[in-house]
């Protein structure tokens, strides 16, 4: 009898290893995050940032005690920016690893693979990054996968948000894109053209290119869009591949030929770092305009400069966008479950939906509809200021999310 | 090509917006617009091919001599522009001296890759060759991540190189003028040294039938490792030029690979001829893809390398 007990007993915590599950009451010792990004190749950086940014939430969580005594423990891996790896990694993650909570991802295409396998893991995912709006939009709220949430803003500040400034130019009449070859891009291109023709019927868009990751060379695409000889340039390629595109742009002679360059994602600070001295030189002519998920030196709060002052002691570096966002979605972890007591994905989904909760970038909304968290974030020109080590958006344009976010039931973008 | 050297920091070169290339203008105007924006393309896909052309030169080389298609020749690319990133870059040292010290460096790379591990596969299948030259891939990508890190580095751009050209009307820059000269002038070097010296001859007698140049006294395995020694160093020479106007990351390698296959399947593999025109026309027809078809613009490329695979499989230049 005690022999079959013990069996029972090797047998019972083996499934419960297995399933990774925890009883309702009472949480694991350790709660196990689990989290994936791009730590290799030209975007590497969003990857480390987010590594960074979660790094430092979980070690002051675990100084003062952890989440309602429970330690929290970070398993970090490349998602390589390839859906299939990433699709793995969250697998193995959760199976092998016994992660209870997922975060991170970069890239449209990354997010729309893993978004789907998550009720087959039973784990709620926090996308830090990746910003179709296809995940919310269509994952979410179309599809029901309740199991997305996404802290970051998606594609509604790449291109709702410079349709929303650039309407107010009446002498930039003729737009190009150069834009990414996949989702992002696209999307992008499509919504700012769809804003921009309801504010600005007069606009044209004179011609687009397109670029796949790994474009090395972008000479042929800038030489492509300057013989349509536009006003201005919409252009959405991201980290290095940015840098360099801009840097390209110069060496053609693009910024004495228009007005206006939008680097949607311009504002990122491994983007920033990288134009440095070109900014520094004036080389853009006050030219060059962007935005970012979120900047550091905006909003002016307490809680903003705490985090700045606690991140560069940490790492010597400014926060990008994607260590913010990694920030904050541990301490949307750490409420939901202080909230449930909890971490059954049910019940954490029920704690997210609607939660307001204060990030360094502001305070954030998650709307229950599509699980997208609602918070503003300014645009501005690159600019070089003093005060800071690398460039800074300035002549700031705040535009309050409630009027450039989408809402449900997202009308099919024309 | 003449053209005054202007620099966009000068204030002359505020173009006024000029009329439109395709609208607004008598016929004949809008025709020369569309020659010169051609013309103008084609220049650029030009200097797009000229790294192709240092890659697939050294790729084709080692093929026709050798016998062993190496995949990690894009590897080498990349550590070509790794090197020269460090010294320019990171120490601060001379931009040409730089590019030399990187070649060379890259080279005793091959040597190493050659005497230590490709000499022991020469005898065996092929597809020892290609495993183990796939594994160096991911060796040099690795190493290439412990040593610099994960993360993309943003070489500085020589001052000398940052002006433009004025070329039918539009500012065309120094540095794609520069790599097209440089891409030419190892093209002539190549045809000299292959056609008008005495280690040309032996390269050409060794790549036609090993067995006789080695019964003529040809030290056969030195002759390899030198050879090696020197495709590896055309490979470095592209990486290390690329470094002003491209990303240096983990992967550059793999990625330009795939391309420089292209360029050889097109143009014939283990034929330098071939390379060249096989480059000249991937670049040229990626620029002009950008420019009119922008949606299909990677598709064109496979197009053409799967109509030569049909009509002319050994490529335009082979057999």
């Amino acid at each position: 009898m005690k022999r079959v007990t013990g069996i029972l007993g090797v047998a019972l915590s083996l499934v419960f290893i297995l399933s990774g599950a925890v009883s309702a009451a009472d949480l694991p010792g350790v709660i196990k995050i689990g989290g994936q990004g791009v730590t290799s190749g030209a975007h590497a950086d969003y990857g480390r940032q987010m590594i960074m940014g979660a790094t430092l939430a979980i070690d002051e969580i675990n100084a003062a005690g952890g989440i309602l005594g429970s330690k929290l423990e970070m398993k970090f891996m490349d998602s390589e920016l390839k859906p299939a790896v990433a699709v793995k990694n969250a697998r193995y993650m959760v199976q092998e690893w016994g992660a209870h909570l997922l975060f991170g991802v970069d890239s449209s295409g990354v997010c729309m693979a893993v978004g789907p396998v998550l009720p087959e893991l039973d784990r709620i995912h926090i996308f830090c990054h990746a910003s179709t709006e296809k995940l919310t939009e269509n994952l979410v709220y179309k599809k029901g996968i309740k199991n997305i949430f996404r802290i970051s803003v998606p594609v509604y500040q790449d291109s709702i948000v410079a349709a929303m400034i650039f309407k107010d130019f009446p002498e930039i009449k003729r737009w190009a894109g150069i834009n990414c070859d996949y989702g992002y891009g696209r999307t992008s291109w499509a919504l700012f053209k769809a804003t921009m023709k309801k504010y600005r019927p007069d606009v044209e868009f004179v011609a687009e290119v397109w670029a796949p990751f790994w474009t090395g060379d972008f000479s042929p695409h800038l030489s492509a869009v300057m013989a349509k000889k536009p006003d201005a340039i919409f252009s959405t390629p991201w980290a290095g591949e940015a840098v360099m595109l801009l840097r390209q742009a110069l060496l053609l002679g693009v910024f004495d030929q228009i007005q206006v360059w939008w680097q949607a994602m311009g504002g990122s600070v491994d983007a920033l770092e990288g134009l440095a001295r070109e900014v520094k030189g004036n080389k853009f002519k006050g030219k060059l305009w962007a935005t970012a998920r979120y900047i550091h030196n905006w909003p002016d709060t307490p809680d903003n400069k705490a985090f700045i002052k606690k991140y560069l002691k940490r790492w010597a570096r400014y926060p990008n966008y994607s260590a913010e966002t990694s920030y904050s979605a541990i301490y949307v972890f750490k409420a939901a479950i202080e909230k449930t007591k909890s971490l059954e994905t049910a019940k954490l989904i029920k704690a997210i939906e609607g939660m307001r909760i204060k990030c360094p970038g502001g305070e954030r909304y998650f709307r229950p509809e599509d699980h997208q968290a609602v918070y503003t974030v300014p645009a501005g020109k690159v600019i070089h200021d003093p005060a800071y080590p690398l460039p800074v958006l300035g002549e700031l344009r705040v535009i309050p999310a409630e009027d450039y976010y989408r809402k449900p039931p997202f009308p099919p973008v024309k | 090509m003449r053209g005054e050297l202007v620099n966009w920091l000068s204030p002359q070169n505020n173009t006024p917006t000029l009329p439109s290339p395709f609208k607004g203008e008598g016929l004949s105007g809008g025709k020369r617009k569309t020659m010169e924006t051609l013309a103008f393309q084609g220049l650029v896909g030009l200097s797009l091919a000229m790294y192709l052309w240092l890659i697939a030169a050294g790729l084709t080389i080692v093929f026709g001599v050798l016998g062993i298609l190496n995949f990690a020749h894009g590897s080498l690319f990349m550590l070509g522009a790794y090197f020269a990133f460090t010294f320019y870059g990171l120490l601060g040292i001379n931009f040409w001296l730089s590019i030399l010290l990187s070649v060379i460096g890259v080279g005793l790379v091959g040597l190493v890759m050659e005497r230590f591990f490709l000499r022991f596969i020469y005898h065996l299948d092929v597809a020892y060759q290609l495993l183990l030259t796939f594994g160096f891939i991911l060796i040099f990508d690795d190493a290439v991540k412990m040593i610099w890190g994960g993360v993309f580095m943003i070489p500085p751009m020589p001052d000398f190189f940052t002006g433009a050209i004025s070329i039918f009307g539009r500012l065309f820059p120094v540095y794609n003028l520069f790599i097209i000269g440089a891409g030419i002038g190892v093209a002539i070097a190549l045809w000299l040294i292959l056609e008008r010296t005495w280690w040309g001859r032996i390269i050409r007698a060794s790549a036609s039938d090993r067995e006789m140049a080695s019964a003529i006294g040809v030290n056969i395995p030195i002759l390899f490792t030198a050879v090696f020694m020197f495709g590896a160093a055309l490979a470095a020479l592209g990486g290390a030029l690329s470094t002003p106007v491209r990303v240096v990351a983990p992967g550059i390698g793999g990625a330009i690979i795939i391309q420089a296959f292209v360029v050889t399947v097109i143009g014939g593999l283990g034929n330098l001829k071939g390379a060249f025109a096989g480059a000249v026309i991937v670049g040229v027809l990626t620029a002009y893809g950008i420019l009119l078809f922008p949606i299909f613009e990677l598709f064109i490329i496979f197009v053409v390398m799967a109509v030569v695979l049909l009509v002319k499989p050994e490529g335009l230049f082979g057999g």
